[in-house]
């Protein structure tokens, strides 16, 4: 797939992002203060850990709990980082540059542009930086999103079907898809607070068997 | 939250990202294939995890997006599908809303 399709492709996340972001903005202002939101933001750039560090905060948890939530959550990008490492060009500054822009959704993108992934990878994860913090300023100036929200929502399980859809190269592979996706929504009904680690064990066992891809 | 809290948070981030993308060295060739098979089930495994909302399924008009991508996944055109999605999604809304 070419770069410029795979970025044009990248806007509908990225508009995504930024209502996300302004959620964030506005939720995280009330509970850690405006200072500290935008702080995470700029140098957190993971909305799933900031949205479970402030729900944990409004909780009162302590900060081992928030470590330990942010451990589980950060887990798949171990994985991201494994799937794309052969694929990126670059010596160590260079790949700990494009590391700040390793999110799920720049990695699918970059996987799926094919022979471009270095410079998709950099392109969309800092479209994708930009847009968060963007959302985070808009919230934290009081913009109300809760009208876009739930078409915002859909934007991530859509985008994540055509990243699997362009995975399956074979029969084969889209099968091993389906069954990983079985298995996550199934783990994730049965243990909810385990979302961060599911897809992952779910996408590995699936994977492992050997056999045509 | 403190300064050092969100820095703390923030390089633990950021440590998950780099470690396999510069730390570890290339994997060994079994290593290498079972990662090949690994991004369209995790990818999948992620749009899963993404309809289910706490211990339910997401809303209606959520499933109605869904199964709009999923129709048009025959055609492996990330675009097709993410119109296919709001396609759906519009639907829904017409449809439950």
């Amino acid at each position: 797939m070419k770069r410029r399709a795979i970025l044009s492709a990248a806007v509908a996340p990225a508009t995504a992002i930024v209502v996300f972001g302004a959620t964030y903005g506005t939720l995280a202002r009330h509970v850690i203060g405006a200072g500290a939101a935008m702080l995470s933001s700029l140098l957190i750039f993971s909305g799933a850990v900031q949205f479970t560090v402030v729900g944990l905060l409004s909780a009162g948890a302590g900060p081992g709990a928030l470590v330990a939530g942010s451990v589980t959550l950060n887990f798949r990008n171990l994985l991201l980082g494994a799937v794309l490492r052969p694929r990126v060009q670059g010596g160590p500054a260079r790949r700990a540059g494009l590391a700040w822009f390793l999110v799920d959704e720049s990695a699918g993108l970059a996987l799926a542009s094919g022979t471009d992934v270095t410079r998709t990878l950099f392109a969309s994860g800092a479209l994708f930086y930009i847009a968060w913090q963007v959302g985070t300023m808009l919230g934290l100036l009081g913009a109300s999103v809760e009208g876009v929200r739930s078409a915002a929502t859909a934007v991530f399980p859509v985008l994540f079907i055509g990243l699997a859809a362009l995975s399956s190269a074979s029969r084969s592979m889209a099968a091993r898809a389906a069954l990983a996706a079985g298995l996550a929504a199934g783990a994730a009904l049965l243990w909810p607070g385990g979302r961060g680690v599911v897809a992952v064990a779910a996408a590995i066992a699936v994977a492992l068997p050997g056999g045509e891809t | 939250m403190s300064l050092s809290l969100i820095a703390a948070i923030a390089l633990l981030t950021y440590a998950s990202r780099a470690l396999a993308l510069v730390v570890m060295p290339d994997p060994p060739p079994r290593a290498k294939a079972v990662l090949d098979r690994i991004p369209a089930p995790l990818f999948a495994a992620l749009a899963a995890i993404s309809v289910v909302a706490d211990d339910q399924l997401a809303a209606p008009v959520m499933l109605c997006a869904v199964f709009g991508a999923l129709l048009v996944t025959p055609t492996r055109s990330l675009l097709h599908v993410l119109f296919g999605g709001l396609a759906g999604y519009a639907l829904g809304a017409l449809v439950f809303s």
